[in-house]
C-alpha cells in the first residue's frame, strides 16, 4: 500500500501525476518524459488513436507495454451526445473504461460546455464509466458534477495550453473544500510553481500536458512537476502557519540568556 | 582572398548551405562521412507540408518553415539549372484527413490560427472531399485541403543537389569519415581521416543525426538523437491519389513514376537503418482506412532512414559561442527537406553580416548549454 494513495473509484494510485500524450516532438522525449514524471495515468485524444489497433497507433505504441492507468479523452467533442458516441469506441476497445470528459465550443477558448458536460457525465456514469469530467472551475458545477456520477472532478486553473496559472483560487478551493470525490486540477497550470499553489489549495491531483510536453527540456520538466506536487501535497497535509502583519523572532531571547 | 567555407555533413541540409554559400560567392568545401544524400534526406518522402506538420503552435518554427515553402519554387530553378537535371517537384495540394466528428473543432482552431498567417486552407466535407479523391475510404468524414503544399521526389533532389555544388564548383569530398577540427582558432583548420588539412574561415556542421559527436568540440550540449522512420511504397495499376494526404497514422504521396510512397514510423532503434515487419506491417494495416484499395496491394519497396530529433523538437541552427564563424545547422527532423532552402539562406545571411529573414532566437545553438 502506498503512503496518502490516491483512490478514485477503488483504484489505488501512488502519483498523484496525471499526464498528457500530446504534442511531445518525438517519442524518444515523451518516453524519457513519461519516466521522468513517474505517472501512472495517461491520457490521450481518442480521435487520434488507432483504437482497433493500439499496437500499431503512433502514440500509444510507444507505451502499452507498462501498465498505465489509460484515461482516454473525448476531446473535439462539441455535445455530450458526440463525447457519448467517442467515449463507447474507446471503452469498446478495451483499452480502458476510464474517460475524461470534455466538451467545447469554442475553438479559441476550449472552455468546457458545462450543460454538456453534465450530460455526458450523467450518462456514461449510468453505463459504468468512471468518469472525470473537465469543467471550468464553478463550484456549484463541480458539485453537480459529483453528484451525476463524477469519481473525480477536474476543474480547470486556466484554459487549456495557455500556462496562465491559477486564475481564481478561491474558486478552486470552495471546489476542493465541498467535494466528496477527488478534485484533479486539469489545464492552464503553467509552472511548478503554479502546481505547488493548487496542491497547497488541497487538491488530490494534477493532469497537464503542454507544460510537460513543449518546455526546452520534457524530461527536466516532468521531474520538476512531479517534485512540485509532491512538495505542495506535503505542505497541505503538514499545515502552514497563518500569516501574520509583523515579525516572530524564530530564536527568542529565552534562550539567548 | 575570398573567405573559404566549410560544410560538415552532405545530406540535404549540408549540400543546400554549400550550394548557397557557392553561389553567394564564397569559396566551399563539403566534406560527406558515407556517401551524398544522408541519412534522412533521401529516405524522405519529400513533403513540402508546414500547415499539415505545424498543427497546434503559431510560433518562429511555423514561421521559418511557411517561409522556407514560399523559397521553395525559385530555389528549384535555380538547383536544376545549375545541374542541368530536372526532378519531381509537384504542386499538389494536400489533405488532412479525418475521422471523427470531434476532429471538426480542431481544424476550425487550426485555419483561424493559419489564417491570420494567410494560409489558404479549406475545410471539406465529405462529400466534397470524395470529389477531390474518390479512391478515399468512406471512413473518412472530412478534411482539411491546402492548395499550397507540395512534395519534391528526395532521391533525384539529393542528387541535383549534389551535381549543382559540383557543376557550381564546390570541392566535395565524399566516403571523408569523421573530420577533426585541428586548429580551433581563425583560421581554422580541418582535417580529414586521408591527410587532407583545410585550413577556413567558416565551418558549417550539418551531420544531422549524427551532431552529437561534436559536442566536445563545439564546447555546447547538442541533445539530437536519431528516429528511424520507415517507409514503404506501393504502385498501383492506376493513381489512387492527386493530392498528398495525411492521415492520423500515416502519409501518402502520390508520385510522378507511379509509386504511391507511404510513410512514416517513428522507432527508437538507435542508429539502425534496418526495416522490421512490424514497422512495415503497421502501415499494410493501416493503409486500407485512407484507401480501400490498398486492401490487395502488396508495397513493392520497403526502406528506412534516420531522422534528426532534438529534445525540444526545434532545429539547431546559427553560431556556436567561442568559435566566430562556427555554425551548426542540424536537427531538422522531419522537416529536413522543407526547410532546406531558408535554412542555406539564413546560414549564407550570416556569413554575409546580413539580417535573418525569419525571428531565429527559437533555434540558437547553445539554448540547451
Amino acid at each position: 500500500m502506498p503512503k496518502d494513495p490516491l483512490v478514485i473509484n477503488g483504484t489505488t494510485l501512488s502519483s498523484r501525476f496525471f499526464l498528457g500524450t500530446g504534442r511531445y516532438p518525438n517519442p524518444f522525449v515523451q518516453n524519457e518524459a513519461i519516466q521522468a514524471s513517474e505517472a501512472e495515468v495517461l491520457t490521450f485524444a481518442i480521435r487520434r488513436v488507432n483504437l482497433e489497433a493500439p499496437d500499431d497507433d503512433a502514440i500509444l505504441q510507444h507505451v502499452t507495454h507498462n501498465n498505465f492507468q489509460f484515461l482516454p479523452n473525448t476531446s473535439g467533442a462539441k455535445t455530450a451526445d458526440e463525447a457519448v458516441r467517442i467515449a463507447r469506441l474507446a471503452k469498446a476497445s478495451g483499452l480502458s473504461d476510464w474517460i475524461k470528459i470534455e466538451v467545447s465550443v469554442n475553438e479559441r477558448t476550449l472552455m468546457p460546455d458545462p450543460i454538456e458536460t453534465l450530460k455526458a457525465t450523467e450518462i456514461l456514469a449510468e453505463e459504468g464509466f468512471t468518469v472525470l469530467p473537465y469543467t471550468s472551475d464553478d463550484p456549484v458545477l463541480a458539485k453537480r458534477l459529483e453528484e451525476a456520477g463524477a469519481a473525480a472532478v477536474m476543474p480547470g486553473a486556466a484554459p487549456i495550453g495557455t500556462g496562465l496559472g491559477v486564475l481564481n483560487p478561491y474558486h478552486l478551493s470552495l471546489i476542493i473544500e465541498e467535494a466528496e470525490v477527488p478534485i484533479i486540477i486539469d489545464a492552464g497550470l503553467g509552472s511548478a510553481k503554479d502546481v505547488t499553489e493548487v496542491m497547497e489549495l488541497g487538491a488530490d491531483g494534477v493532469l497537464m500536458n503542454t507544460p510537460v510536453a513543449k518546455a526546452k527540456d520534457p524530461a527536466q520538466m516532468a521531474e520538476a512537476m512531479k517534485l512540485a506536487i509532491d512538495a505542495g501535497r506535503k505542505s497541505y497535509k503538514a499545515g502552514r502557519i497563518p500569516k501574520k502583519r509583523y515579525a516572530t523572532a524564530s530564536s527568542t531571547l529565552d534562550h539567548t540568556l | 582572398m575570398e573567405e573559404h567555407v566549410t560544410v560538415i555533413g552532405g545530406g540535404i541540409i549540408g549540400l543546400a548551405a554549400a550550394y548557397e554559400c557557392r553561389r553567394r560567392g564564397f569559396s566551399v568545401t563539403i566534406i560527406e562521412a558515407g556517401e551524398f544524400g544522408g541519412q534522412a534526406s533521401g529516405a524522405a518522402a519529400g513533403m513540402l507540408a508546414p500547415f499539415s506538420e505545424i498543427e497546434e503552435d503559431p510560433d518562429d518554427f511555423f514561421r521559418l518553415a511557411f517561409e522556407s515553402l514560399t523559397l521553395y519554387e525559385p530555389w528549384v530553378s535555380a538547383v536544376q539549372q545549375s545541374s542541368n537535371t530536372s526532378f519531381e517537384y509537384a504542386n499538389t495540394g494536400s489533405l488532412h484527413v479525418v475521422y471523427h466528428e470531434a476532429d471538426q473543432l480542431a481544424l476550425e482552431t487550426r485555419q483561424k490560427w493559419q489564417g491570420d498567417f494567410g494560409v489558404d486552407a479549406r475545410i471539406l466535407d465529405q462529400s466534397a472531399l470524395q470529389k477531390l479523391e474518390p479512391e478515399l475510404s468512406s471512413e473518412i468524414i472530412g478534411a482539411m485541403h491546402y492548395p499550397e503544399e507540395s512534395h519534391v521526389y528526395t532521391p533525384d533532389y539529393v542528387k541535383a543537389l549534389a551535381s549543382a555544388c559540383a557543376n557550381e564548383g564546390v570541392t566535395m569530398y565524399a566516403k571523408a569519415g569523421e573530420p577533426r577540427l585541428t586548429r580551433t582558432t581563425e583560421p581554422y583548420e580541418i582535417k580529414l581521416n586521408n591527410g587532407t588539412v583545410i585550413e577556413t574561415e567558416q565551418i558549417i556542421v550539418a551531420n544531422g543525426a549524427w551532431a552529437k559527436s561534436w559536442e566536445e568540440t563545439l564546447g555546447i550540449r547538442i541533445p539530437v538523437h536519431p528516429i528511424r522512420g520507415q517507409i514503404c511504397s506501393y504502385q498501383p495499376d492506376t493513381p489512387l491519389l492527386s493530392h498528398i494526404v495525411f492521415s492520423p497514422q500515416g502519409y501518402f504521396v502520390p508520385k510522378a513514376n507511379g509509386t504511391l510512397v507511404n510513410g512514416a514510423s517513428e522507432d527508437l532503434a538507435g542508429f539502425s537503418t534496418e526495416v522490421t515487419e512490424k514497422g512495415i506491417n503497421r502501415l499494410k494495416n493501416w493503409g486500407p482506412h485512407v484507401l480501400p484499395a490498398l486492401e490487395e496491394e502488396p508495397p513493392v519497396h520497403t526502406w528506412a532512414g534516420i531522422r534528426p530529433a532534438t529534445q525540444d523538437g526545434y532545429p539547431l541552427i546559427g553560431e556556436v559561442p567561442n568559435l566566430p564563424g562556427v555554425q551548426l545547422a542540424v536537427g531538422h527532423y522531419r522537416n529536413g527537406i522543407l526547410l532546406s532552402p531558408v535554412t542555406a539562406a539564413v546560414l549564407a545571411d550570416r556569413i554575409e553580416a546580413k539580417s535573418d529573414r525569419v525571428p531565429m532566437t527559437l533555434f540558437q545553438p547553445a539554448r540547451f548549454t
